[in-house]
């Protein structure tokens, strides 16, 4: 480890054999590796060296590699023992290829090194070898020239001494060459005659994936050189290849004298403190501490940087990303891909704490893959980010997703629309206290670039941030114009959004846009809308107690998930990788949906509507099915991608706007339901009773729900009333498959013992009649359209001790709720 | 016995003896750590080692072991130091191994850097301050059970002339926080530590100038990084050679380990800024991170850490050593004490027997667990109704600070929301992680005084005040400030908000007060509440809420399907008044009123009184809204 911190000093004086041979082989690879057209690769570039502002040439270590595995091995071990000597053959190849002034210097800069290195990692053992961090610039010095070497002046005898090669401290020549004069001390340097490189230090901090919690993230001062400079800036996130070494150099701590030379000269201001201090010092005290820098060759940022240029989505591949996952990680990943549940799986493992609400999991696990960003032919980008915003009665856990999203979520802002202003949200023009000069100042939008954006209380933003933020959530970009700067700015980000309804509470009587205090052009531009309305029913009621009493029952720290935070981040992204292609069967299937959801909404009398369904629908629908195709690491958007994110479009709108259940439609597809019809067609339910020779079915909860056989208009019931029979019936059915494992109920059984139920509120016989096709309706809706409950209508089902039923089965079938049936609020 | 002490007045020779035996062996560091744990677990050899935290760093013998109790403020980067180095003598030109480790510099010796046996090693450095907002009855206690007899250190005195702690000299007493002297505190104490926090405050590391005449190498005083102003008391940079991974931030650790003032490590003042043109690696630190990273070490010792105890909780009545029986003892009696403490509380708040079985129920909760995102167990509770015309809530507040072992009451007025440095931020140019009142030892008792909110304006920095204590109360955890992006510490804090009507800032549960008695004097009332009672009552109490913390609780199966439904039955009857939340908050209650009566597991009757308890609550709540709403 020292020997090679020592032999940069020591090198120049002891002939180091490996370095000159690593000098020579190195020299030959730049002379003769040759790219695939057999072209010497290097030849270009070290031609370009003959620019007076060129002096660093950069050589891919896997070149190095290929060509010959010996060499890469020893620069890696002893880079800091030979880079010297790498530079000198970068030279003497420049040299050999063009005219070149003889006193220029010349880097040579590794990239693509392949394996990486925590910050946390960068150990004693670390010191002089050839490594790879990453981290975020946290600071950076202004760049200043650093002497490399001296040419010296003896102040006693004027006698020139050149070429004193300085290693990281000043370093005067030890004595004068003139062998008549004696001179250890006086010397002057001649800054003219002397070489300097650009010389620029930066600190670079952990990031946050790395850190164990709990932890200060470490940080280390990175030390760059000639080209390297000015090449990261504050806020990057940035690779930078070189090697771990010690500071203050062991070697340089030895010439007390030249310490003592320096420090005696700006005594004077420093007062008697410092004088003592020496004082100890010159006598011998010495510290035992040093610290460590990195000195890199090689800057290469790791994210896209904020306001500069932006690395474009294809540098990183699915190939690379696997790259930098161990062997395990990998196998996790191909494992949950190949997971025929992972849709539901991804959703459990991420909110494993929120109880149902199944619809909003899907939505936001959606909005986490994203969709694939376009650039039309015109240059107009469309963006690939999902927007999701939930409304919902208060204390129905809005924030909690959002809480969930942002602890989950790698780059995840969370922000509350209460406290912070437009410019808090996307960018401001602040004035520098030092420099005085105008500088922008990252919002939250642009913190969360290529991340999510979770914003509460969206509702209670002031409208005119709500329009600051629209440019984003459209054009994906912030720009301002303020204080003569004028500057646009990346924000892709995808927003999740929470908000309260206008009255407190979720008014079912209005409509969506009546009940949140949003302009309608930012409804538009969120591709979900959940609503969370606070329900009170009794199986809900039991799950939700059960959830939270085991929350506090037990003292178990973890939480049950299938897969682990991580596993879901690397999968997300890996997954995010690829760029699906829609299939020309789902294109089709698109289109198909489109058209319909287009056509009812014209011909369903909505004129008076807010909600059209327009291009941003079909803009939506496709994102989502892209979405959904990344989820399952697919090329290609096949036509189940495209119905699920039509499913889900659906249902994000209508939870709640789920009108009056309408049994006197006749609508076999129950498919091409939309949602945002819905919103509507809730405000104006006669219209749907007389107007019903159009499909206007209604889709609710369970997918659709029309019932084929009845007629009369007025054979309605609310979708909450519907709901509430529904789980009645369900829970009824529940007990008594539990009390008694072989018992099953006759679909007449269930209607008596539901009017049974009801009698109470039954007062004339044609009351019953009504009520008893009503529930004969429910329950057919059950059985054939939400698939709630199952008809027992083969033989083979049966139950032998009540096989003398059978004549009647047809009309009297026996009903079980469907296993896979989860009663949900 | 001065042979045994001799592991205390020199424990580098110590050292050394072992390094010098194992000659060269690696297993050498492992015997020096066993060697004094060893003798540390020795019956009240712990008690002979000097603190701290009681004497000033100078009245210490330089290189002794010492202890010091304290948080864990921030972690600096790793360091690297000559683990083992080669001297050569100048007469005889002999070398000799050497061993670096615990201590900071070599003395005059002619140390060979060159040699291929040094060898580097890695250490970490935390900066460590005392525990914020820690009760005077706490550091009393711990200072009287000390039994380190220490003799000043004469050798070092002239060095420490111009430093703005050594004039003390009644330092060896525990100084309260400005804001506490006025109180109406018994204690010989009180009258000199009014004065030296008078001092203090002028020549506080945060106050300017006062220091500039006598060190004018520093332009500006150093900051001390104490989270909580007004703090006094030594910070040190303790140095981890160990498992340095197992600590995190904010824990709270009794050291163990050798003290070093050596004044040679002050960065302050020293040459560094100078011929950066010419040797750019001298400046590798600027002169701000000198300032942060190597202060004098008259005002911040090194610490060489030899063994660290993290602390469960910082009650000195309850010692490691002893606590099981302690704990035994309190439990035994537990049932009593509980009701003195709850007959206590009442009297303090003014006779409202319900708010006192709600405070109670907050002073013994405690982050247990975290699902996911959600902190289990919290429970910060809202007094509402405090009288704000009498200075009642500062009093509240010095009593629960004589019953709780750390403790800080932050008086929510606009100037302090809107100046007041809350979220420790990451200051990147000194590369130091700057404090904020936010960043406390677990367990320690927020006490938010809303009653001294004015209306007015609240800038940025104010709304992110309240944000932050809005999150603190909600999650329990802090976002630090690290300019880029903000990094979330979880914390344990129990927060109680005293308000004239509801808190403008969330909480668990909100308590309407009820006085029953109003006295003509708060002032006079309480401190007659407090007179009448024994010192040895006092302690009771503090062991009680301490033991009671810490008890394990369950759910059995059958009060599970109970709990359940009640929950749907309560529902039922009105869904609006009974949602996710409020079981959320009864089962928190319910668990909390359980140990506190000693229970483990939740008996039905206990959750019955949880639900009547609620009820009254809700009932006061109620009612005070429509008494608003009948004012104009």
């Amino acid at each position: 480890m020292e020997p090679t911190g020592e032999a940069g000093a020591a090198g120049v004086q002891v002939k180091d054999d490996l370095a000159e041979k690593c000098q020579k082989l190195f020299l030959e690879f730049l002379e003769e590796f040759q790219d695939k057209t057999g072209e010497i690769l290097y030849l270009p570039d070290a031609q370009e060296l003959i620019r007076p502002e060129r002096n660093t040439l950069v050589v891919s270590f896997t070149n190095i590699e290929h060509f010959n595995q010996q060499l890469a091995t020893t620069i890696q071990e002893e880079y800091y023992r030979v880079y010297p000597f790498l530079c000198r053959a970068v030279r003497h190849f420049a040299r050999d290829h063009g005219t070149i002034p003889p006193s220029k210097e010349f880097y040579v800069a590794f990239s693509e090194f392949p394996t990486r290195h925590k910050i946390r990692e960068l150990t004693t053992s670390k010191i002089g070898t050839l490594t790879r961090i990453s981290g975020q610039v946290v600071r950076t010095h202004p760049v200043h020239p650093e002497l490399v070497s001296g040419t010296f002046l003896c102040l006693d005898c004027q006698s020139v001494i050149k070429d004193v090669e300085q290693q990281f401290t000043y370093t005067q020549p030890s004595i004068c060459k003139n062998p008549v004069c004696a001179n250890r001390k006086r010397f002057m340097l001649d800054t003219n005659k002397s070489r300097f490189v650009d010389f620029q230090k930066v600190r670079i901090q952990e990031t946050q994936a790395e850190l164990p919690r709990g932890s200060i993230p470490r940080s280390v001062e990175v030390v760059l050189r000639a080209e390297a400079v000015e090449s990261a800036q504050a806020g990057d996130r940035c690779d930078f290849t070189g090697a771990l070494i010690v500071v203050p150099d062991v070697a340089a701590l030895a010439m007390a004298g030249t310490r003592a030379e320096t420090s005696s000269r700006v005594t004077g201001k420093e007062g008697f403190d410092a004088d003592g201090l020496q004082g100890l010092k010159a006598l011998g005290v010495r510290e035992l501490s040093y610290r460590l820098a990195f000195l890199a060759c090689h800057v290469a940022p790791t994210n896209p940087r904020f306001g500069g240029k932006a690395l474009r989505p294809e540098d990183q591949t699915a190939e690379s990303v696997k790259n930098q996952m161990t062997v395990q990680e990998w196998e996790k990943v191909f494992e949950m891909s190949q997971d025929k549940n992972l849709y539901h799986n991804l959703c459990s493992s991420l909110f494993p704490t929120i109880h149902g609400n199944d619809e909003i999991k899907r939505g936001i696990l959606l909005m986490l893959f994203g969709g694939v960003a376009k650039t039309t032919m015109e240059g107009t980008s469309l963006r690939g980010d999902v927007n999701v915003c939930i409304v919902g009665d208060p204390s129905t856990s809005k924030s909690q997703f959002l809480k969930h999203v942002e602890d989950f979520a790698p780059r995840a802002v969370y922000t509350s629309g209460k406290a912070s202003s437009a410019a808090g949200l996307t960018a401001a023009v602040v004035k520098d206290e030092e420099s005085h000069e105008f500088v922008i100042e990252a919002g939250a939008l642009m913190l969360a670039d290529n991340g999510v954006c979770c914003i509460d209380e969206f509702d209670k933003m002031d409208l005119k941030d709500q329009v600051a933020i629209h440019e984003a959530m459209e054009q994906q970009t912030i720009s301002i114009t303020k204080a003569g700067v004028k500057a646009t700015l990346n924000a892709r980000t995808s927003i999740l959004a929470a908000a309260n309804p206008i009255d407190g509470r979720y008014n079912r009587a209005k409509s969506l846009k009546q009940n949140v205090n949003m302009s309608a052009p930012i409804m538009s531009r969120f591709d979900l809308f959940f609503i969370l309305v606070d329900e009170c029913n009794e199986v809900t009621d039991y799950a939700i107690a059960r959830r939270i009493v085991d929350l506090h029952a037990r003292n178990v720290e973890s939480v049950e998930r299938v897969y682990s935070t991580d596993e879901i981040q690397r999968y997300i992204l890996f997954a995010r990788q690829f760029q699906p292609k829609i299939t020309s069967e789902a294109q089709e299937f698109l289109v198909d949906q489109y058209k319909r959801l287009r056509q009812r909404d014209s011909s369903g009398g909505t004129a008076k509507s807010a909600w059209r369904i327009t291009v941003r629908q079909l803009e939506s629908m496709v994102r989502l099915s892209e979405a959904m195709a990344r989820l399952y690491c697919s090329d290609e958007v096949q036509p189940k991608h495209v119905k699920e994110s039509f499913r889900l479009l659906n249902k994000s709108i209508i939870r709640v706007d789920s009108p009056d259940i309408n049994f006197d439609q006749d609508q076999e597809d129950n498919e091409d339901l939309n949602g945002q019809n819905e919103v509507m067609e809730d405000q104006h339910p006669p219209q749907n009773g007389t107007n019903g020779t159009n499909g206007h079915a209604m889709e609710a909860e369970q997918a659709g729900k029309e019932e084929p056989a009845a007629a009369k208009a007025t054979l309605r019931m609310s979708f909450a009333e519907y709901r509430r029979v529904s789980n009645l019936l369900v829970l009824h059915m529940q007990k008594l498959e539990q009390l008694d494992e072989e018992s099953s109920l006759k679909k007449s059984e269930l209607i008596n013992w539901y009017l049974g139920e009801m009698e109470g509120e039954i007062d004339s016989e044609a009351e019953l009649v009504a009520k008893k096709s009503l529930i004969e309706k429910v329950i057919h809706r059950l059985v054939h359209y939400d698939h709630v409950i199952i008809e027992l209508t083969s033989t083979g089902l049966k139950k032998g001790g009540e096989g003398g039923d059978e004549p009647v089965v047809e009309e009297d079938p026996y009903l079980v709720v469907n296993p896979n049936y989860i009663l949900e609020d | 016995m001065p042979s045994a002490q001799d592991w205390i007045n020199n424990p580098l020779g110590v050292v050394e003896g072992i390094f010098e035996q194992n000659n060269s062996n690696p297993e050498w560091d492992k015997k020096v750590v066993d060697f004094f744990k060893e003798k540390l677990a020795e019956k009240e050899a712990q008690s002979w080692v000097p603190s701290l935290n009681d004497v000033q760093p100078h009245y210490l013998k330089p290189n002794s072991l010492v202890k010091f109790r304290c948080m864990v403020q921030d972690m600096f980067d790793p360091e690297f130091y000559m683990g083992v180095y080669e001297v050569v003598d100048q007469t005889t030109k002999s070398k000799n191994l050497k061993c670096g480790k615990y201590k900071d510099v070599t003395e005059c010796v002619q140390v060979d850097f060159h040699s291929r046996n040094n060898l580097p090693s890695e250490r970490q450095t935390f900066y460590c301050v005392p525990v914020p907002g820690e009760s005077p009855w706490v550091k009393e206690c711990y200072a009287r059970s000390s039994q380190a007899r220490v003799i000043p250190s004469t050798s070092y005195t002239p060095n420490r002339q111009k430093r703005s702690y050594d004039e003390d000299d009644d330092m060896d007493t525990q100084s309260q926080r400005p804001g506490d002297t006025n109180s109406g505190r018994k204690g010989s104490a009180d009258s000199r530590s009014n004065g030296d926090c008078k001092r203090q405050e002028t020549e506080a590391p945060s106050s300017s100038g006062s220091s500039s005449a006598s060190t004018p190498s520093c332009a500006s005083p150093l900051d001390l990084y104490y989270p909580l102003p007004g703090e006094q008391g030594p910070a040190c940079l303790v140095k981890v050679y160990e498992e340095w991974e197992s600590f995190k931030l904010n824990d709270t650790l009794e050291v163990y380990g050798i003290l070093s003032v050596d004044p040679a490590l002050s960065g302050v003042g020293e040459e560094k800024e100078v011929s950066s043109l010419l040797d750019p690696e001298e400046s590798m630190e600027t002169a701000e991170e000198q300032r942060a990273h190597s202060p004098p070490p008259s005002l911040v010792p090194r610490l060489h850490m030899l063994h660290a105890v993290p602390l469960k909780h910082n009650n000195p009545l309850l010692p490691p050593a002893a606590s099981e029986e302690v704990a035994a003892g309190v439990l035994s009696e537990l049932g009593a004490t509980r009701s003195e403490l709850l007959a206590f509380l009442t009297h303090v708040l003014l006779g409202d027997a319900l708010a006192a079985e709600y405070l109670l129920l907050h002073l013994i909760s405690n982050v247990y667990a975290r699902r996911d995102i959600l902190p289990l167990g919290k429970f910060a509770l809202n007094l509402s109704g405090c009288p704000q015309t009498s200075p009642y809530t500062e009093h509240l507040h010095r009593i629960i600070q004589q019953l709780v072992p750390a403790s800080y009451r932050l008086p929510m007025s606009l100037q302090n929301m809107n100046s007041m440095r809350m979220v420790p931020r990451k200051d990147h140019v000194a590369n130091r992680l700057v404090s904020g009142a936010l960043q406390l030892a677990g367990n320690t008792s927020l006490f938010l005084d809303e009653t001294q909110l004015e209306q007015g304006q609240l800038d940025t920095a104010g709304v992110r005040n309240i944000t932050a204590l809005g999150n603190l109360i909600s999650w329990q955890k802090v976002d630090y400030d690290f300019n880029y992006h903000q990094m979330e510490f979880p914390c344990n804090i129990n927060v109680l908000v005293a308000s004239e009507g509801r808190s403008l800032l969330p909480s668990d549960c909100q308590v309407q007060l009820q006085p029953q008695v109003s006295p003509p004097s708060v002032e006079e009332y309480l401190s007659g509440v407090q007179a009448a009672l024994a010192p040895s009552q006092i302690n009771k109490f503090r062991l009680y809420l301490t033991v009671a913390r810490t008890l394990e609780y369950s759910i059995t199966e059958e009060v599970t399907k109970a709990v359940e439904e009640d929950f749907v039955e309560m529902r039922k009857d009105d869904p609006q008044s009974m949602t996710a939340e409020d079981l959320h908050r009864m089962l928190v209650v319910s668990r909390l009123l359980s140990i506190s009566l000693g229970q483990t597991t939740l008996p039905t009757d206990v959750w019955m009184k949880t639900k009547h308890m609620e009820l009254l609550r809700m009932s006061r709540i109620q009612q005070q809204k429509s008494v608003n709403g009948h004012e104009p």
